[in-house]
């Protein structure tokens, strides 16, 4: 038999499942009117990414390898982070021993663009998030990714 | 048969001990292979049925005692979303029955999504674990969670209803 009919996720479905088996990882989604491949622009470029973050004020990449990348990430309050992990244009999953962030980019059915997003405390070396502030901070990216946007 | 991405037993392990970036990637090797088995079985819902797959694969995770028996592990739980899936959202009836043709029989390169479309969900998942994963009746009845004789008299009724597609 042939031509089995097959099922592909966007990157928003996928990042669900991810977040799922990350305990504390609440995922705040919102449709924005730009269009996707602006949004994923935007998003690929980490002093964009490192701005609308809220308790960063830089990223820098210290290594790439295609899409897997070291991330050299400075808070506010002078701490650093060196995070791990994937990114790519609408796609971001990055880990440090006390940090995850992670976010996603799909196109959605009938125009405009879906953002997802999670991150905050890593409970250390464990698949957890402290459950604090999770989704209020995730709503301020989105509110200042939103702006900038529109700027 | 399906041939899934190798995932390599440590990167299991790593996602079991909590490693998120081990986890990711874990999700991008098992994505195409979970919607390879929803697609078929939860037809137009296979999107919300692989979502749901891979939500319980990344939630049961830690409890997967052989990192080896991965994706025969996502497998059963990929199906049994799908099924689950695909009754919530059924619209269709199953199609009547009739006579067995084999698995290679050429009567079979139909229009498969047509056909799929006319079987019960249970129906399509057998066909999927016996003719795309090429699994036995024993372990195609282990999966389907039902005793052999009836994860072949489904079998026998899905292929027949092939058969009678054909000829309509």
């Amino acid at each position: 038999m042939t031509d089995w009919p097959e099922t592909e996720l966007t990157d928003v479905e996928r990042f669900r499942a991810l977040a799922a088996g990350v305990p504390g990882a609440a995922v705040t989604e919102r449709v924005l009117t730009a269009e996707p491949d602006q949004v994923k622009a935007m998003l690929a470029d980490l002093t964009i990414f490192a701005e609308i973050q809220a308790d960063l004020v830089s990223a820098t990449v210290l290594e790439r390898d295609g899409d897997r990348v070291v991330v050299l990430a400075k808070g506010r309050r002078g701490q650093r982070a060196r995070l791990t992990g994937q990114f790519r244009p609408g796609w971001c999953w990055l880990q440090s021993r006390f940090l995850i962030i992670g976010m996603a980019v799909a196109a959605e059915p009938g125009g405009g663009t879906r953002v997802a997003l999670t991150g905050g405390i890593r409970v250390p070396g464990r698949a957890a998030i402290v459950p604090i502030r999770v989704r209020q901070e995730s709503a301020k990216t989105l509110q200042r990714l939103e702006r900038l946007l529109r700027a | 048969m399906t041939q899934p991405q190798m995932i390599e037993e440590r990167l299991v392990r790593a996602a079991q001990r909590g490693d998120t970036v081990a986890m990711n990637e874990l999700l991008d090797g098992l994505t195409p292979y979970v919607g390879k088995i929803c697609g078929p079985i939860a037809l137009g819902d296979g999107p919300d049925a692989a979502q749901e797959a891979l939500i319980a694969i990344f939630r049961g995770l830690h409890g997967l005692e052989n990192p080896a028996a991965l994706f025969g592990w996502a497998r059963a739980i990929a199906v049994r979303e799908a099924v689950r899936v695909a009754r919530r959202g059924q619209r269709q009836q199953p199609a009547e029955l009739a006579e067995l043709p084999a698995a290679d029989d050429p009567q079979l390169l139909v229009d498969v999504q047509d056909v799929l479309r006319r079987l019960s969900p249970e129906h399509r998942a057998v066909l999927v674990l016996r003719d795309l994963e090429g699994l036995d009746e024993q372990a195609a009845a282990a999966v389907l969670d039902v005793p052999p004789g009836t994860a072949k008299s489904r079998l026998h009724r899905a292929r027949a209803s092939f058969r009678k597609a054909w000829r309509s």
